[in-house]
């Protein structure tokens, strides 16, 4: 039997139940639209989170950790280097903080091709002395300009510029909490005190604001030249460096590579968050359940209408067959019933999705966490409306199977007679 | 003779529920080209459900049906569905339109599954169809908006669309008054005369039966007549 004819049919019947159908066809827009925005939203939620973490978070940190030694004394003797040696009390190695050979290592770092940036960092444990007041802190010698390259800097500043940490001499950016707490903006000038005893005055050029309190109330950003001068040491001392890769993935991998080449501690990104991966994870796993749960509901409806439709309609069945339809014709019919509901209640689902996903963006989201997000983050991923697309088609087909057997296998002859 | 059209070897039918039951027993009986026959019996002979063995509809019997020749027992669903709607026309007791559709389109239905000709030629052929039948000024209205007599003579247009071998008729006047029933006998009656048409009818009208060129009557399941 041709197409069109068993489209005709189909819309004819389609029409006779106009009501039912739209009901129908409703369910699916329903949940069509909710699965999309669903997972448009909470696809732009992951982003926004994976973003936060991955942004600000070097995918390599190389540093030196304060541990004991490897290999202690007595496992080097001769008398004693095959036993199994107990050392009790041991204590940390006096290991300087500074990287050593810090230059060369970051040239060498810089011309793997694996990488995409490197930023050289120095914390350091400082009070801030503001009148009898010694509140404990933490400073960062940072490059601002590649810090900000990398790792969006700029971002975070909420009063001055960033770029002023490199221009004016002596200067610092404070957290928003150490700054409230000392009550000084920008242009005043503090002064620090770092653990060798000697006070610096500082110029305040910028505040800075983490989201994250126990941060804000501590932590404040000077040049690399300043913290050099201010702990006293020679221009080429620094405690990290920051790398950023061009494939994240890679970062167990190089980190591993870079502790053995340097003879270094290497961090990576995956070991330090770990747990991140998975709530993103979790996240959209709950999104496409709940979707595909909606998505069944309305396969539901369908099965119902359709059934209702069957039985409403056994005498066209019955002389459909007794004039020349088999029952694959009959089930075709019906088929192409259920596939038109899905087909076009998918169709007003996905475009409403897209609406409902644009006017998610433009709902006004103001946090502190994150001073660059004004709106609800959404991610228009034409791959959700794919899957939406094919679930859809998957649902009501199956939700169209058993309906279409049943009318499929109608008798004629039981019905006829029956009349 | 050559024209034989229809030809009922053996058939009997069993009724299994709910409890065995010989309804048709050794039926043999042939029909020939142009002609008109009826069946006649009183109710529960088993006219009925040989009517729909003879149709294709019910294969569920014992014996053979040969339909122009070919034997109906081994085709399957489909091979039997492109039977009736090549080569039977039903009437039935009740006109089965499809109210989704206008009468032409009703009529134009088996003519689109044959698929013998375009879409604008079976329209034309429904609608000659109709004009045969009297009732071409209603082709664009729908079933549900016609008085039973008419309804009845858009389903024999139905019955005539594909030029079906034979017409099988269920009781197609018992829906009808005496003045519908002439209606639909002279129709019958001309299809013999002017398109040398085959009919069969079961009917328990045995004033519509006399009428027919042969009555074949039934008891007790079997042909005695």
């Amino acid at each position: 039997m041709n197409f069109k004819l068993t489209w005709n049919i189909a819309v004819a019947l389609l029409l006779a139940h106009l009501r039912q159908t739209i009901v129908a066809a409703t369910g699916v827009t329903f949940s069509i639209t909710m699965f999309i925005a669903l997972l448009s939203f909470m696809g732009g939620l992951n982003k926004l989170l994976d973003g936060l973490v991955i942004n600000r978070t070097p995918h390599i940190r190389l540093y030196n950790e304060i541990a004991a030694a490897r290999h202690q004394p007595v496992d080097l003797t001769n008398a004693y280097r095959h036993s199994y040696n107990f050392v009790s009390s041991v204590k940390p190695q006096n290991k300087r903080l500074g990287i050593y050979n810090s230059r060369a290592i970051m040239k060498a770092i810089a011309l793997d091709p694996r990488v995409q940036g490197l930023s050289p960092l120095i914390t350091a444990q400082i009070f801030y002395n503001t009148g009898q007041v010694n509140i404990t802190g933490l400073i960062n010698g940072i490059d601002p300009n590649k810090e900000n390259e990398l790792f969006l800097f700029g971002d975070y500043i909420i009063a001055g510029k960033f770029i002023d940490l490199k221009n004016t001499p002596n200067s610092i950016i404070l957290g928003k909490g150490i700054a409230k707490k000392m009550i000084v903006h920008l242009g005043d000038i503090i002064h620090v005190t770092p653990a060798n005893g000697n006070q610096v005055p500082l110029k305040v050029v910028g505040i800075y604001q983490s989201g994250l309190e126990e941060i804000d109330n501590k932590q404040s950003y000077t040049s690399i030249a300043t913290t050099q001068k201010l702990l006293n040491e020679s221009n080429n001392y620094i405690t990290d460096i920051q790398v950023k890769l061009k494939n994240i993935s890679e970062a167990p991998k190089i980190a591993a590579y870079y502790r053995q080449v340097f003879n270094i501690d290497a961090m990576d990104i995956q070991t330090a968050n770990s747990q991140f991966d998975t709530g993103s994870f979790i996240r959209s796993l709950i999104s496409y359940t709940v979707g595909v749960t909606l998505l069944i509901v309305a396969g539901f409806g369908i099965y119902n209408i359709l059934n209702m439709m069957i039985y409403e309609k056994l005498d066209s069945i019955a002389i459909l067959k007794a004039t020349g339809f088999s029952g694959k014709d009959v089930s075709r019919i019906f088929s192409t019933i259920a596939l038109g509901i899905g087909i076009f209640g998918g169709l007003a689902g996905l475009i409403l999705g897209f609406i409902l996903s644009v006017i998610i963006n433009h709902i006004p989201f103001n946090t502190t966490a994150l001073p660059t997000i004004k709106t609800y983050p959404i991610d228009f991923n034409i791959g959700f409306y794919f899957i939406a697309g094919l679930f859809s088609f998957l649902t009501t087909y199956f939700a169209g199977y058993f309906p279409s057997k049943k009318a499929s296998k109608v008798d004629p002859v039981i019905i006829i007679r029956g009349k | 003779m050559d024209s034989i059209i229809l030809e009922a070897l053996n058939i009997s039918k069993t009724f299994y529920e709910p409890k065995a039951v010989k309804v048709l027993r050794d039926v043999n009986f042939s029909l020939h080209k142009g002609e008109f026959a009826s069946i006649m019996g009183k109710s529960g002979c088993g006219k009925s459900t040989l009517l729909y063995i003879l149709s294709t509809m019910d294969t569920d019997y014992e014996g053979d049906l040969r339909i122009d020749h070919i034997s109906m027992k081994q085709k399957n669903e489909p091979e039997l569905a492109s039977v009736r709607n090549e080569k039977i026309g039903f009437v039935f007791q009740f006109h089965y339109l499809l109210n989704e559709f206008s009468v032409l389109q009703n009529v134009m239905l088996p003519g689109l599954r044959l698929g013998k000709y375009s879409a604008e030629e079976t329209e034309h052929r429904a609608f000659e169809k109709l004009k045969v039948l009297g009732v071409e000024t209603e082709a664009k209205k729908k079933p549900n908006q016609l008085s039973g007599g008419q309804k009845q003579r858009v389903a024999i247009a139905r019955a005539l669309i594909n030029d079906p071998l034979i017409i099988m008729a269920d009781e197609p006047t018992g829906n009808l008054d005496k003045k519908n029933t002439e209606i639909v006998f002279n129709i019958f009656n001309e299809l013999i005369t002017n398109y040398q048409q085959t009919i069969l009818v079961v009917t328990h009208d045995s004033e519509f039966a006399r009428k027919t060129q042969r009555i074949i009557e039934m008891e007790d399941g079997t042909i005695i007549n």
